[in-house]
């Protein structure tokens, strides 16, 4: 047919007819009753449960909205008295690992070869089965790593192992134990300190990422927000020292570009000035403690290797001492260093020679909550694992592993051939709810229910200044052919015959051993009055008092000596100082497979999705590297090829890569996505603490000529002037 | 002898006439989802429960007057009376089957809103409305169909009859 005018129009009117014919299809919905109805649910009315989250160590206290026995929605609970109804967003995206695609669904175990065969589902009392028989053959060659925990589950775990004559270790990456360190060798009390910004106006804060990650986040957001704006006609200082500028360094009043690893020299030249000025009337035995540490400084010395000009020094030092209520915190990138825990100990010095320790404004001790969590478990520091992989008495190694909730495999350098450990053993059994790159090796996965679907406790340690004891109950009914942890212990305690596990399950032990707190000091309470007060306690999400007494601090003690920071590759051949920092969202990578997290965007670069390095643009144009080119970052231990972002908030000679990505094994939202820098870090660790020191590795970058897109929400604007190179040129600032 | 041109004036008359109506019968079918009331998986009479039996609206649907929904009653309701009554017409047999099978019956749903509409019956409930206001009167209606458009026009035009809050945010939270 010819495509006359004639044509052309009939087809154009018949075209425009039959556009508009309605469709015929229509999308039937449908409406399912329930079979048994539940006589607590009201369809369309929501149930609001309180729990504890799980998605960091703070341990905030949530309320749950349920509808229909799904959860839809968490938000911080008003009543608990460490985030008070607030919750950031890795609480807020716990949601996302409850009805993750990528869940284990149920126990596998491995057929041969080990670490690499198929894996196959088992059914459960397969599993115990099988995990009776390792226990039975491995008995005092196991080991357990776990995450940390508290209350029953950390004295479940105890009690097993001590039954069968194994090693329990916590285990966490970051974990912050130079802080811990320090306040052991400072203050001679082995907890964390809890520092109260709420009531101080002067905080000077050496890398300590408060505002992001750190120890509580949400607490100290709270505090933070009550430092500034909290009382009338104070708003407090905020001095954050670092090398990059990270969310809490761009809220701070003032940002001290300080080179990476002298942040403890800083700290001695700042104890110089307060001990020379003599404003803290300190005498005998304990000023010359402090001077034996701080007065060996020459101010000249610290301003040269720390790169802060001596001006500042005097200036930090002198706003500190007439501030009414100073506080000096650590932690972050200046506990990231081979000195990482005498850092700790010169900044903490700062705080005993200003007399803050243990008042309003300073360093506090609380005393936690009488719970009866077992006896104290040891950490599994970095170092301890790099000596057990690098053992040459294969006799000595643990025949069975048992992990919950760990992933040495991605948070360990490939430097520290964790995975011969592995190797070596007979079987490792993993207890994670997810499929995680250590967990991928397990030669038997019995996976234990997200938290969410979970009894347990929490009990909130000595930095909080109330005494809390936070419950966990389930809010939805388990998704998959899972099993809490607690009662597959309990199944293999039976079958082993062990004596002392009579519970018949981990809810009734959880409820026999909350009975004190619960009831109370009704001691007749039995029966329905018992059960009243246990509901009274779920209903609540804990227990709690406030405020908790404060612990006694000892006089001051001698200070570690300060040793310089060791750096992995020299300075010519790796120009650059590597900083790997945790994602605000994902954190140390546990966030990496719950897209809202992977979607949030970085609050300082707007990137999602992915990883970059953070490049001052000055270096980056004298290298001729353009935003969004791929550089390869070396170290001496391997590489990594990731895009570059200009970032003006970093030194000229430091690189700053997010640590959360990167993963092989962790579902399909996380792997794949990024570089993870843990990597390619050198084997360095803190000499006292024994943790890894992050901040250890140089670098050196050569282009390869790629480009790849970066997803940002926002693109920063270079600015060639930043700020730093402007106090480099021009001496400090006068303002 | 008519003229042809006549015929066909009538022809095209009648034809686009014809047309017009097929149209307008497609496009009422589609919004009064005619098309999905016979459709039910088993036919469920209203008008025997609620007409002849006169069995209260809220005994079944019993969630109208304490949530935002309705509710649909459960199979256990159901057969809290078909356990012994009726048990011989052909639709208690469907049901009892499915009983047996512990298996929901799966209604084609008639009434929906969009998500972007906040409805609640509690609150229609408590002031006094009756059921049959919007659901029509369906205890004379054998097998259901949608009674009204459920369109903002249409809950509008209620809400200024009886002076009823017209604010966006009412329903568009």
């Amino acid at each position: 047919m010819d495509l006359n005018r004639r044509n052309f129009l009939k087809l154009a009117g018949i075209t425009a007819a039959a556009s508009a014919l309605p469709g015929c299809e229509r999308e039937v919905g449908r409406l399912v009753p329930y079979v048994l109805p539940d006589d607590e649910i009201v369809p369309g009315v929501a149930d609001w449960y309180a729990s504890t989250c799980r998605e960091c160590s703070a341990g905030c206290g949530i309320l749950v909205r349920v509808m229909e026995g799904r959860a839809k929605k968490i938000e911080g609970n008003p009543d608990h008295p460490v985030n008070r109804s607030k919750l950031c967003a890795r609480g807020q995206a716990a949601l996302q690992g409850v009805y993750n695609p990528d869940r284990l669904r149920g126990p596998l175990s491995r057929i041969e070869p080990r670490l690499t065969g198929e894996r196959t589902s088992i059914a459960w009392d397969q599993g115990i089965d099988l995990l009776s028989r390792h226990v039975r053959e491995a008995g005092p060659r196991t080991i357990m790593v776990t995450r940390p925990l508290s209350g029953t589950l950390a004295w479940l775990l105890s009690s097993f192992m001590c039954a069968i004559g194994g090693r329990l270790y916590f285990y966490e990456v970051g974990a912050e134990w130079p802080v811990r360190a320090a306040a052991r060798e400072i203050f001679g009390i082995d907890a964390w300190p809890h520092y109260d910004l709420a009531d101080s106006d002067y905080v000077l804060s050496f890398g300590a990422p408060f505002l992001e990650h750190w120890l509580s986040p949400v607490a100290y957001g709270i505090a933070y927000g009550a430092m500034r704006q909290g009382r009338p006609a104070v708003r407090g200082r905020l001095i954050q020292v670092e090398p990059r500028l990270s969310l809490t360094a761009a809220s701070a009043d003032r940002w001290v570009p300080i080179r990476p690893g002298t942040e403890g020299l800083a700290a001695l030249g700042i104890g110089h000035v307060l001990l020379a000025e003599g404003r803290f009337a300190i005498t005998g035995p304990e000023r010359r403690s402090y001077e034996r540490l701080y007065a060996a400084v020459s101010l000249d010395h610290v301003a040269a290797a720390t790169e802060i000009p001596r001006e500042h020094l005097i200036r930090i030092a002198r706003e500190f001492m007439t501030a009414a209520a100073p506080l000096a915190m650590g932690g972050g990138a200046a506990a990231a260093h081979t000195n990482a825990t005498e850092t700790m100990a010169a900044i903490e010095g700062l705080n005993r020679i200003a007399g803050n320790v243990g008042k309003a404004g300073g360093v506090r001790f609380y005393q936690p909550a009488s719970f009866d969590s077992g006896p104290t478990v040891p950490w599994l520091t970095e170092r301890a694992i790099a000596d057990l992989a690098e053992s040459k008495q294969p006799g000595s190694l643990p025949a069975l592993w048992l992990l919950y909730d760990v992933n040495p495999l991605y948070d360990l350098p490939a430097s520290i051939p964790f995975r011969r450990l592995f190797e070596q053993s007979e079987s490792v059994v993993s207890f994670s709810p997810f499929l995680d790159e250590t967990t991928a090796l397990a030669d038997l996965i019995l996976p234990d229910h997200h938290p969410l679907e979970s009894w347990g406790d929490y009990v909130h340690a000595e930095a909080s200044p109330a005494q809390v004891v936070s419950l966990i109950q389930p809010v939805v009914a388990p998704l998959h052919d899972t099993r809490a942890i607690g009662d597959t212990i309990l199944a293999v305690a039976k079958r082993l015959g062990l004596p002392g596990f009579p519970w018949k399950d981990f809810p009734a032990l959880l409820k026999e051993r909350w009975r004190p707190l619960s009831v109370g000091t009704d001691g007749d309470a039995e029966g329905p009055k018992a059960d009243h007060l246990w509901a009274r306690s779920l209903q609540q999400g804990g227990w709690w008092r406030q405020p908790a007494p404060d612990l006694t601090i000892p006089p001051a003690r001698r200070f570690p000596a300060y040793e310089a920071a060791r750096f992995d590759g020299d300075q010519e051949a790796f120009p650059f100082f590597l900083l790997p920092y945790p994602s605000q969202s994902l954190g140390h990578g546990r966030g990496a497979n719950l897209p809202w997290l992977q979607e949030l965007p970085d609050t300082l670069t707007t990137a999602i999705w992915g990883s970059w390095a953070e490049i001052n643009p000055s270096t980056a144009r004298s290298l001729g590297i353009q935003q969004g080119d791929v550089i390869r970052v070396h170290s001496r231990h391997g590489f990594l090829d990731v895009p570059v972002l200009y970032f003006p908030g970093i030194r000229p000679d430091a690189l700053a890569i997010p640590i959360g990505q990167g993963h092989t094994d962790y579902g399909r939202y996380a792997n794949g996505r990024g570089v993870n820098p843990l990597s390619i870090l050198a084997p360095l660790f803190d000499q006292r603490s024994g943790a890894l020191a992050t901040g250890a590795t140089r670098v050196r970058i050569e282009t390869t000529g790629t480009q790849r897109r970066m997803v940002l929400l926002d693109r920063p604007i270079p600015q060639p002037e930043s700020g730093l190179l402007t106090i480099h040129r021009n001496g400090p600032a006068s303002s | 002898m008519m003229d042809k041109s006549v015929w066909m004036a009538t022809a095209f008359l009648l034809g686009s006439g014809t047309l017009a109506v097929a149209m307008g019968l497609l496009y009422s079918q589609g919004s009064a989802d005619l098309s999905g009331a016979d459709a039910q998986p088993l036919r469920f009479s209203h008008e025997l429960h609620a007409g002849r039996l006169q069995i209260d609206c809220l005994y079944c649907h019993r969630f109208a007057e304490r949530s935002t929904a309705a509710g649909v009653p459960s199979m256990q309701l159901c057969m809290g009376c078909h356990q012994n009554l009726a048990t011989g017409s052909q639709e208690t047999r469907v049901l009892l089957e499915r009983w047996r099978e512990q298996t929901a019956v799966s209604w084609v749903r008639l009434q929906r809103l969009p998500d972007f509409v906040y409805f609640t019956h509690e609150r229609h409930l408590a002031h006094d409305l009756q059921c049959a206001t919007c659901h029509g009167q369906v205890e004379q209606m054998p097998y259901t169909p949608r009674a009204a458009t459920y369109e903002m026009g249409w809950c509008l035009s209620c809400h200024r009859d009886n002076v009823a809050s017209r604010d966006c945010l009412v329903c568009h939270k």
